[in-house]
């Protein structure tokens, strides 16, 4: 892969991890539509398939990454279209990758041959270990975080996301001097997870500390934010509870219907 | 599968998968027969007066059936309006199909949330709370929805019947003998088992939540709209006592809220 390329929308995380970065612009700010590449040895495990909105880029960007080789394994967190948008179109240029989808009926789900992955369990994908992560902030019943144990990266899909200024596309946590801004945490999950408006802000903060403290991730790589060093989780981890509870103070039972 | 509510109002049923996994064998639930399937329905619903309405497509397992029962239904009229609930592949994943078979529905899809174009809405009419459709004798008004997984999200209310659509709220697995029965003809009342086993797995969030929150949120619904009729999008189409119906969510969510989820479904 060369710098240029870098420089276009992928990032390094750690030694062999490769964030392909994609935007969507709101009114006011940009959010991520990302996916991400593990590499080991001659295998390239695709973790999501991003959005046709962004397909002619994600395939440019999967090619820099994973050269003549391609994409070995496709795992899906969860079926929803900005996540599997390209599956079908993955699969005809990498015809003998494995997918691999935490779905119960991947045929209801349009996943018709997908391999189940079950959220609690591991499986090792290409040489990779995997395992499944029931996720607290999510927007679909199977949804799953993945977490592979070989990098310590935990990928997790609609959780821990945010939206970000034009200029920051390509930043990862520590580049944004004081920590990712509060306020783009909070409009990030207020508009993409409406149900935090009934959550108790502690509980589901003790839910996801337990998980990175079982983990202990080395990166926490969001689907729609900029990917979370290690050291700054714990900052992150405060807004993102102050951002649950000010969605829950903000809303009045009864306004929204 | 299909059958008519009233003159110019259906309800059509997918059940694609068999749940067995989610019934206690050994101890079995009150409203179980035993040896026999168990399915988490995907119903639909078509409204025909002088406009047709169709709300949600089935999912991609059932591509043939959802157009072959619309036909059936509608003869050689052209279906106007294509509503989705919400963009989750089982509600919407038919959607080209329908389009393609009849081009002249004007697609329809909540205004909430981001993001529109990820989903290929950018060029459906985007409705919110109260915004209203006539279709002739039926009387659509649409309302932003409470209770949901995605946030691009919407409830409706027919108001000629006055039927709630609730989409994923009050969903419900059912004996596979028991197909396309209103809930008032089932062996059994709806059970709080029944409600656990869908909302226990596809809300999962109610695991975090603030039950007495919810709960409110339950009586606004009722206060406010005083339904007669519930049309679920995963249970069974309920014709009779519909605020006791939806009166019993108050102790599942406390229930899940105290116990956490049961498991994943879809």
């Amino acid at each position: 892969m060369t710098e240029s390329a870098r420089s276009e929308g992928i990032r390094q995380l750690g030694e062999s991890t490769y964030w392909i970065n994609e935007c969507y612009a709101h009114a006011d700010a940009h959010e991520h539509v990302s996916v991400y590449i593990v590499k080991r040895d001659n295998k390239h495990v695709m973790i999501d398939s991003g959005s046709y909105y962004h397909r002619k880029s994600i395939k440019t960007k999967i090619e820099d990454v994973s050269g003549n080789e391609g994409i070995s394994s496709l795992i899906l967190s969860h079926s929803d279209y900005p996540h599997s948008g390209n599956v079908k179109s993955v699969q005809e240029k990498y015809g003998k990758l494995t997918l691999i989808a935490s779905s119960g009926a991947p045929e209801v789900q349009g996943l018709d041959d997908a391999i189940k992955c079950t959220i609690g369990e591991s499986m090792v994908i290409d040489g990779l270990k995997f395992s499944f992560v029931d996720p607290p902030l999510a927007d679909r019943s199977h949804t799953t975080w993945i977490f592979n144990h070989d990098t310590g990266i935990l990928f997790t899909a609609d959780g821990f996301g945010n939206h970000h200024d034009p200029g920051q596309c390509n930043y990862i946590s520590p580049e944004f001097g004081t920590g990712i801004p509060r306020e783009a945490i909070y409009k990030f999950h207020y508009e993409s997870l409406s149900w935090l408006k009934y959550v108790d802000a502690r509980v589901i903060g003790d839910a996801l500390q337990t998980i990175i403290d079982d983990l202990d991730p080395s990166f926490i790589a969001p689907v729609h934010g900029n990917p979370i060093a290690s050291s700054d989780i714990p900052t992150y981890m405060n807004k993102l509870i102050e951002s649950v509870d000010r969605i829950g103070s903000e809303y009045t039972v009864g306004s929204a219907f | 599968m299909y059958r008519k509510i009233t003159d110019g109002f259906y309800w059509l049923q997918e059940c694609p998968t068999n749940n067995t996994e989610f019934v206690d064998q050994v101890n079995p639930p009150k409203w179980y027969k035993g040896n026999e399937e168990v399915h988490i329905p995907q119903s639909i619903y078509l409204l025909v007066d002088e406009y047709s309405l169709l709300f949600d497509t089935f999912s991609p397992a059932s591509t043939d059936e959802v157009l072959d029962e619309v036909k059936e239904i509608l003869g050689e009229r052209d279906l106007d309006y294509l509503v989705l609930s919400h963009t989750d592949v089982p509600h919407a994943g038919n959607t080209k199909a329908i389009l393609d078979t009849y081009p002249g529905a004007q697609l329809i899809a909540p205004k909430y949330g981001t993001g529109h174009e990820l989903y290929r809405l950018n060029s459906s009419k985007l409705v919110g709370n109260g915004d209203k459709l006539e279709l002739g004798k039926f009387k659509i008004k649409f309302h932003e929805a409470p209770f949901v997984d995605s946030a691009i999200h919407l409830w409706m209310t027919e108001e000629t019947t006055n039927t709630l659509f609730t989409v994923d709220w009050h969903g419900f697995p059912h004996n596979g003998s028991d197909c396309m029965l209103f809930a008032d003809e089932l062996d059994y009342p709806i059970s709080e088992d029944q409600l656990m086993q869908f909302h226990g797995r596809v809300m999962f969030w109610l695991e975090y939540v603030k039950p007495e929150k919810v709960n409110e949120e339950i009586d606004h619904i009722l206060a406010e709209h005083s339904p007669e009729q519930v049309a679920p999008a995963h249970g069974h189409f309920i014709r009779q006592d519909a605020a006791a119906e939806l009166e019993k969510m108050k102790s599942v969510v406390e229930l899940i809220s105290e116990d956490g989820r049961i498991g994943a479904f879809g």
